[in-house]
């Protein structure tokens, strides 16, 4: 993964050449360039590193860069090339995938600036601080209903009050898309104006949390609609 | 200059067509005919008969006669117990081993079978040609078309297939994304396009953003055993009386309580199944002729309000009841397509119609009901995606860049984790070729191998999703637990096929990955069956040896260039290669390069040796190094 010191040069396996890092073709032979030291996602489809991508443009590039080297327009190549086109494309895709995302892109940018979640389970052990007393009100009101549920009560009713437990997670999960939003512009304003790295640094950490306590919410939801439906 | 086509290898039939002057054209016989019946036959003495004829043995020699071969490619024994009572067929194989159909006193894999078929189409189209008087009508490449939502096993199995015909195949497609490709040619469509694809067996619906001739797949669903065989089904077990359909009820009513139904039992011959078939055992003959039967009262309520089934009357109304959970259960998979891509059906603006079974009228309904509009049908449903395949083949031989196909992965790829639970590295409707990669370690200590079970589906549970393979990384070198650090990369290719590569990341050695394919042929079956199916053994040996020879080249080239690209090279050039030694290695190298994709053995074995002779000098250098420094200890550099 590409961390904030990623290098800003590739060589050309076929020639030997340097080549810029958003590069795909090797300026000195013209080959496409194997796969190995590609720019990050961002760098890679030619785009600064901020969270608010133009969907439009996200498009355009993917397409444009999908028509220079997928693999159809490799199939007479010669192995290295052909090879160098199916992993330039993959990357090409996973790039389109993710940054298309919003929250993806986010998660993505952590990982670039060496802020990474290590795990997708890491959201879902603690309790963040900002969350303690909902969960705390929601885990016993989930306990209360299943009591409900074994004792034999009908749907009708427990599952009123399931939905109720419900909303203030809701409520809470709509504060955090506006909180993201807000980091996400501070944090394009940051890299347009060449901002300090302590203040960079402060609004990546405010996105990493708001992002765990996200995930942390996803899955509470996930967790209530499944007993929902059970 | 040999031929390349685009096949549909269809559950019924299947067509050849290929690219005439920029435009599409299905390839028909004299007769004006282009379907193919997907049937094959194996005759007394063993000769092998494909489509017509094949499906005429149906009702004289059923159990030697092998139809819907699609529904069983790349399936286990276990996957299609409960159908294979609906066949004529002998159908066997091994727990948890690949399917075998029995014909006669032979067993055949799906893909020999469905071989049979491709190979007939190869012959039809190059009789075609010769016919035309084109010079070289050799046709030695294909690209085939399967359904979107075909797993690994049945894409790889379809590959298998057109290898044992002795077809290349250039690629693997999608029918619906293949279909779009077609429609997209005369018209320059902007937009989003549903593709509704109901066959003989499979059912798919993709959803495609068409722009500056780009056709990306944004998502795609299906039923991979939904289909006109299934509407077939019903009508057979209503006619036999094996399920209570509404016109049996009707039937049984009016012959007890009223006499005068013996007077419509008198009908025309063509469609008159006898009465006396709908008690006791039936031969397999007898099964076949009511199959043919209850085909034909679905063809003609088509076009009519009523026909004539089983000696009586068959309205267009009770058809329709009868299927409507079959179409029903369609509408699912398009509706989590079109959430997977985020639009509401409104958003759609032109929806195709693809295979034969959306020529009833029912199906043609309930789908403009549900998008709100009136699908498209100027092109015959049965012949568009052959098209869609020959344009493919066009773009991948031509190089021609006017239209781009982006296709997706229809399910999601993952492995066995701890305690049966499936981890998923690549997600259902990403955009291929795609790639993933996990991190595995060591348990125990000096442990060398780790199993490794990859699944295709959504479901959570290893039990709930298809078993694609089973690996077994070997040679992770000896230390403690948990300090080795496996990188398995998963590869899924532009056919939408997965492979695997592995590493371990502490000494960097590329870790051997022992393929076991849960539901497919080993590399070396392939081949067997390869040399058994030869029927004109000179001209595939040809194509053979052609193959190994590039392989050769392959291998000589990949050695140099891993050679050339050694640090230590320039070092080396300086003090043991000749003057100009390193500017021929390149030269005759470019050389091999040139002539490698040509259908030139002797050219390419030629400069093979010209490269082998210019590089054995520096090969020597460079292994004398390896030696000197492995025996005074020092790390030799990437041997």
């Amino acid at each position: 993964m590409a961390s904030s010191t990623s290098p800003t040069l590739q060589v050309c396996r076929d020639c030997g050449g340097g080549a810029p890092i958003d590069a795909h073709f090797c300026p000195q032979c013209t080959k496409i360039l194997a796969l190995g030291r590609q720019g990050d996602y961002f760098a890679f489809l030619g785009l600064p590193r901020k969270l608010n991508i133009d969907p439009a443009t996200l498009e355009r590039r993917f397409r444009d860069l999908s028509r220079q080297f997928h693999p159809d327009y490799f199939y007479n190549a010669p192995p290295a090339e052909r090879r160098a086109s199916l992993e330039r494309s993959s990357y090409l895709n996973d790039a389109y995938r993710t940054l298309k995302n919003p929250v993806a892109r986010i998660e993505y940018l952590l990982d670039a600036e060496g802020l990474g979640l290590r795990s997708p389970q890491e959201a879902s052990k603690a309790v963040p601080p900002a969350l303690l007393e909902e969960v705390f009100a929601l885990n016993e009101e989930l306990d209360e209903i299943r009591e409900q549920r074994a004792a034999g009560a009908a749907a009708v009713a427990w599952q009123p009050r399931l939905e109720r437990a419900r909303a203030p997670i809701e409520a809470k999960r709509a504060t955090h898309e506006a909180q993201l939003r807000d980091l996400a512009a501070r944090w394009d304003s940051l890299v347009e104006a060449g901002g300090a790295a302590s203040e960079r640094r402060a609004v990546l950490d405010a996105l990493r949390e708001r992002i765990l306590e996200r995930n942390y919410i996803n899955n509470l939801l996930a967790g209530i609609e499944r007993e929902l439906n059970a | 200059m040999s031929k390349v086509v685009g096949i549909d290898l269809g559950t019924t039939n299947s067509l050849v067509a290929y690219v005439k002057d920029g435009v599409p054209v299905v390839i028909r016989d004299a007769g004006g005919d282009a379907l193919v019946p997907s049937v094959v036959s194996v005759g007394d003495e063993g000769a092998i008969l494909v489509g017509r004829e094949a499906q005429r043995r149906l009702l004289t020699d059923a159990q030697r006669t092998a139809y819907s071969i699609k529904r069983f490619m790349g399936k286990g024994r276990e996957d299609v117990r409960h159908e294979a009572e609906h066949f004529p067929f002998r159908v066997s194989g091994e727990a948890g081993g690949v399917v075998r159909i029995g014909l006669g006193d032979k067993e055949y894999t799906p893909p020999e079978i469905s071989a049979f078929v491709l190979r007939d189409l190869k012959h039809r189209a190059e009789a075609f040609f010769a016919e035309h008087g084109e010079v070289d009508n050799d046709v030695d490449r294909a690209v085939i078309t399967v359904p979107a939502y075909f797993n690994d096993a049945q894409r790889t199995a379809t590959r298998d297939a057109g290898r044992i015909a002795g077809l290349e195949v250039l690629r693997i497609i999608n029918e619906p994304t293949a279909a779009s490709l077609a429609y997209g040619l005369d018209k320059r469509h902007t937009g989003l396009i549903a593709v509704y694809d109901l066959g003989g067996g499979t059912f798919d619906i993709s959803i495609l953003r068409v722009e500056d001739g780009v056709f990306q797949v944004l998502s795609t669903n299906g039923d991979t055993h939904l289909g006109g065989d299934d509407i077939d089904v019903l009508l057979m077990d209503m006619v036999m009386g094996g399920r209570e359909g509404p016109t049996r009820n009707d039937a049984r009513s009016r012959t007890a309580h009223d006499p005068s139904t013996a007077a419509v039992r008198v009908d025309p011959p063509e469609t008159v199944v006898g009465a006396d078939l709908q008690v006791g055992p039936q031969s397999p003959e007898d099964i076949q002729a009511i199959r043919q039967a209850v085909i034909q009262a679905k063809w003609d309520l088509s076009d009519r309000d009523e026909t004539t089934l089983n000696g009586r009357r068959f309205t267009r109304a009770e058809f329709e009841t009868l299927i409507a959970p079959i179409v029903e259960r369609t509408l699912g998979p398009v509706r989590q397509a079109l959430a997977d891509a985020g639009l509401e059906p409104s958003q759609i603006d032109e929806v195709v119609l693809v295979g034969g079974s959306t020529r009833i009228p029912l199906v043609r309904r309930k789908v403009a009901e549900l998008f709100g509009k009136t699908p498209h049908s100027e092109l015959n449903p049965d012949e568009v995606v052959a098209l869609g395949a020959a344009v493919q083949a066009d773009i991948l031989i031509t190089g021609n860049r006017e239209m781009l196909l982006l296709d997706v992965t229809p399910l999601s790829l993952g492995i066995e984790t701890m305690g049966g639970v499936v981890s998923k590295i690549i997600m259902r409707n990403s955009t291929i070729p795609a790639s993933g990669s996990e991190m595995f370690t060591t348990a125990v200590d000096n442990q060398t191998a780790v199993d490794i079970h990859v699944l295709q589906g959504e479901r959570e549970l290893v039990a709930d999703n298809r078993s694609l393979a089973r690996f077994k990384l070997r040679g992770i070198p000896t230390m403690p637990a948990g300090l080795a650090r496996v990188q398995v990369q998963f590869q899924i290719d532009a056919n939408g096929i997965l492979s695997v590569t592995a590493r371990e990341l502490r000494t960097d050695v590329e870790q051997t990955i022992e393929v076991k394919p849960s539901y497919g042929l080993t590399d070396d079956e392939v081949e067997r069956m390869l040399l058994d199916s030869f029927e004109h053994a000179e001209a595939d040996f040809v194509a053979r040896m052609l193959i190994e020879a590039r392989n050769d080249a392959d291998s000589v080239i990949q050695a140099t260039e891993k050679s050339l690209r050694n640090p230590d090279f320039a070092e080396i050039e300086k003090e043991e290669l000749a003057a100009g030694e390193r500017q021929k290695i390149e030269s005759v190298m470019a050389g091999l390069r040139m002539v490698l994709n040509s259908r030139d053995r002797e050219t390419i074995q030629k400069w093979t040796h010209a490269l082998n002779d210019a590089t054995q000098h520096l090969a020597e250098v460079m292994m004398n190094r390896s030696i000197k420094a492995a025996l005074s200890g020092k790390n030799v550099n990437s041997i």
